[in-house]
């Protein structure tokens, strides 16, 4: 009997008779969506035309045998971004097949409408490999505006979208028309009857619901590849642990060579902006971007920088384009990546974007469903800012103290240090005058020590600092003036030039300032740096 | 006698003539409905269609019956090779140009797997050449098959390695290397050679090739441009000695200087003396003028 686990030395004959088993035995169908993941060996060494047909056979398979829950992210995968007319005219039968059709599943059929209308093709899903060769059958488009009114008016979010289409001059072909006309009958329906409940949410499968696999607190454990080397956009050399340590990164993959513009040139593009958007939060320097090449053989720096410029990515220190010059394989194992390979050579790939943590584990990702720049950043932002001690649990030691424990302490020994400057006694006999406040007893043991002037003056010149490194993270300069105002009141009242009353002013402006700054950058920490 | 009247004297004498020989009527001057009936009409003769078919992609959209028909006359092997041919070329023309083909896209590429396998090599050849264009998968396929088992083969091995190169996702690399290593002839070598110019992994066969004298000259060349695009630092190990190597080809000459110039090390370039001599000498040579203007570029840039 054909087994999964041996399909990788099949013929396509023999992985076609598999995928017929399968189909056929309901203990076994499941098994299935093992064979639609990109990394599955048995697409190992296959041309991307080869390919194609047996994802194909795959999908056709599960419209025969209906769709899970488990199976129904490949199938919107394929309408989200699928170029080829036979996969996407198979996703849609295949979709037709899922028990709980969802208004959220239209706007994936309006896409695969959209994208495939100048690339449709005629299909055939009567035998394994088939092409059509004559004008009978089932096309891509037939299958969309058929999924259309299997979903009738589930699917009127997008009905406007769809006459659109159908008024457009050149938008659907003419001899559609029949089909065209079925699918916007189902989709209107009954008009007088209510539309379908807006607060579908709670039906909203799972894939839906829920983009990114792995929530914060529950790292994926990955082989650590610390020592993997790149090579950046520059021609420069890196390793993971330099570039993926001590800071978030937003992780994206792709390569030039390929031929979906829905994926890889869409995806550095969609980086772009995200470093946009980061940019816009302040964040660029926090938060670093990395967009590693399936294909670094072919992809050379020069080449990858060329691919990132056209497509406005910003390359530097914090944001790169990298390859691994010494072979993909340990980075494919860390990501555990969707793709396969003909030799050097993609022959296909899923969509996908991963946010590393500090250590550089995996914290998020979002995967084959086309993904939101914001949601990613966000979700970079959450990183940025964690703390429980799931999120990266080797970090107290390696990492400086969190912001949220240094900010108290640092204002308060400054304003101590600046009230110690203001008042430190010129002579013993001020100390005893001092001393007197206190009680006469304490007199014989006051020690006398002008040293400790120019170290107390050092130390609120560190307050005066760290409140302008605070001010200009945060955005607001005024408890920095008002800082700096105290400090040269206090100085200033030192230099027995007749300003001896400005040390009281000086004292008061640095507590003002301090305790100003000090509020600004916990609202600033809380707010996630926006 | 006047220009006119000889014209007309002219446009007499052809109207005169049997339909057969009259010259036929300027594809410009026909109305494309016009076109359309005689390019489909039997009773016509070959030229007279052939001529009309020209302004049939115009006439495609205009029905739904039009494209159908031209489809079929392609599929139709009693037709003659000619009009079959041209109505392939309209159709094709058709479907880069006419606004509405699409709704016929799906027929057209179905039309062109029918007549992949036609009797005729020309209009397989003409049809595989479409089909490879839009990365099809049937032609890859069929195209593969002929090239492992040469008694499928629907054309010649250097016309399919050249079709099957359109898409760098096929998977050709491994055939062509064995075509390669035993190639049935030259062009298929040759052609073979273009086709790897896109694998990773075949820089150290272009290395190989380049550096052997007793190659043609065309493969050292392809191999000298495979070897820029796969790993330009290895060509740029060898461009030095090919520039000083008098005997060298003008083309393999150009190229390694292009090496030169874009990875180049330009301290140690400048100080070479050598090398810029020869540059020199080359760019006063009987290369091509546009080998020679990249070597004047390159001495002026480098010389003190």
């Amino acid at each position: 009997m054909p087994n999964v686990a041996e399909a990788s030395a099949y013929t396509e004959p023999q992985f076609a008779a598999l995928v017929d088993a399968l189909a056929s035995d309901p203990e076994r169908g499941e098994q299935l969506i093992e064979l639609l993941r990109e990394d599955h060996p048995s697409y190992d060494q296959r041309g991307t035309a080869t390919t194609v047909r047996m994802r194909g056979w795959v999908l056709v398979a599960l419209a025969r045998t209906g769709v899970s829950d488990a199976a129904l992210l490949f199938v919107l995968e394929e309408l989200d971004t699928g170029v080829s007319a036979y996969l996407v005219a198979a996703a849609a039968r295949a979709l037709r097949s899922y028990q709980n059709p969802h208004p959220s599943f239209a706007p994936f059929v309006m896409r695969a409408l959209t994208n495939i209308r100048y690339h449709d093709e005629l299909v055939s899903f009567a035998e394994y490999g088939e092409y059509a060769t004559s004008s009978t059958g089932t096309s891509a488009v037939r299958e969309l505006l058929a999924t259309l009114e299997w979903l009738g008016p589930l699917a009127r979010g997008v009905i406007d979208e769809l006459e659109t289409l159908r008024a457009e001059r050149g938008g659907l072909a003419k001899k559609l028309q029949r089909e065209l006309s079925q699918a916007s009958v189902a989709i209107r329906g009954d008009e007088s009857s209510d539309p379908p409940p807006s607060d579908t949410c709670c039906s909203l499968p799972n894939v839906l619901r829920n983009p990114f696999s792995w929530a914060l607190g529950s790292r994926r454990g990955c082989e650590p590849i610390e020592e993997t080397r790149f090579e950046d956009q520059d021609g420069g050399s890196i390793t993971f642990r330099e570039c993926f340590r001590g800071q978030p990164t937003i992780v994206v993959f792709f390569y030039t060579r390929c031929d979906n513009p829905l994926k890889c040139s869409l995806t550095i593009a969609r980086l772009a902006t995200m470093q946009k958007l980061l940019e816009a939060k302040g964040l660029a320097d926090q938060i670093n971007t990395a967009a590693i090449t399936y294909d670094p053989a072919y992809d050379h720096s020069e080449r990858i920088n060329r691919y990132g410029q056209k497509r406005g990515v910003r390359m530097d220190d914090h944001h790169r384009m990298l390859r691994a010059p010494d072979g993909l394989e340990p980075i494919r194992r860390h990501f555990r990546l969707g793709v396969n390979f003909i030799e050097s050579l993609v022959n296909r790939h899923r969509v996908e974007v991963y946010i590393l943590d500090r250590e550089g584990g995996i914290a998020a990702s979002f995967e084959r469903i086309r993904w939101d720049e914001e949601q990613v950043v966000e979700r970079a932002i959450e990183v940025l800012n964690e703390t429980g001690p799931d999120a990266a649990p080797e970090r107290a030691s390696e990492q400086p103290p969190h912001r949220s424990v240094r900010k108290p302490v640092v204002p308060v020994l400054g304003m101590l240090a600046s009230l110690a400057v203001a008042f430190f006694p010129k002579c013993p006999i001020c100390w005893a005058a001092y001393m007197s406040m206190f009680g006469i007893a304490g007199l014989n043991q006051v020690p006398y020590s002008p040293w400790l002037q120019p170290v107390l003056v050092a130390v609120m010149l560190i307050n005066l600092a760290s409140v302008w490194f605070r001010a200009r993270s945060t955005g607001r300069m005024t408890p920095f003036y008002l800082v700096a105002a105290g400090a040269l009141a206090i100085i200033a009242s030192k230099l027995g030039i007749g300003l001896e009353s400005a040390a009281m002013a000086g004292v008061l402006l640095t507590f003002l300032g301090s305790f100003l700054s000090a509020l600004n950058a916990k609202r600033w920490a809380v707010s996630g740096g926006r | 006698m006047s220009k006119k009247s000889i014209v007309a004297k002219k446009s007499k004498k052809a109207a005169g003539k049997s339909p057969s020989t009259a010259k036929p009527k300027t594809a410009s001057r026909m109305s494309p409905k016009a076109a359309y009936s005689i390019a489909t009409s039997s009773k016509k003769t070959v030229r007279e269609r052939v001529a009309a078919m020209s302004l049939v992609p115009m006439a495609a959209t205009e029905s739904e019956e039009k494209p159908q028909a031209v489809m079929n006359l392609v599929r139709n092997t009693a037709e003659p090779l000619k009009v079959r041919l041209a109505a392939l070329q309209s159709l094709a023309a058709a479907s880069f140009s006419a606004e509405g083909f699409d709704s016929w896209r799906g027929d057209y590429i179905a039309t062109l797997r029918a007549v992949a396998e036609d009797p005729e090599l020309e209009m397989r050849q003409r049809a595989l050449g479409l089909l490879a264009r839009e990365q099809d998968g049937f032609a890859q396929k069929k195209l593969l098959e002929g090239l492992q088992h040469p008694e499928k083969a629907l054309l010649p091995p250097e016309k399919a390695l050249q079709l099957i190169s359109y898409d760098v996702h096929a998977e050709a690399y491994a055939v062509a290397r064995d075509i390669v290593e035993k190639p049935p002839n030259p062009d298929a070598k040759r052609e073979a050679l273009r086709l790897l110019a896109a694998d990773a992994k075949a820089a150290p066969l272009f290395e190989k090739l380049l550096r052997d004298k007793d190659e043609t000259r065309e493969v050292r060349q392809i191999s000298a441009s495979a070897l820029q695009t796969l790993k330009p630092e290895k060509l740029q190990e060898h461009a030095r000695e090919m520039l000083l190597d008098k005997s060298e080809f003008d083309d393999i000459q150009a190229t390694s200087l292009t090496a030169i110039t874009q990875f180049g090390d330009e301290e140690s370039i400048a100080k070479d003396d050598k090398l810029l001599k020869s540059v020199d000498r080359f760019s006063a040579s009987k290369a091509p003028a546009k080998y020679k203007q990249s070597a004047r570029r390159f001495v002026s840039k480098y010389s003190k």
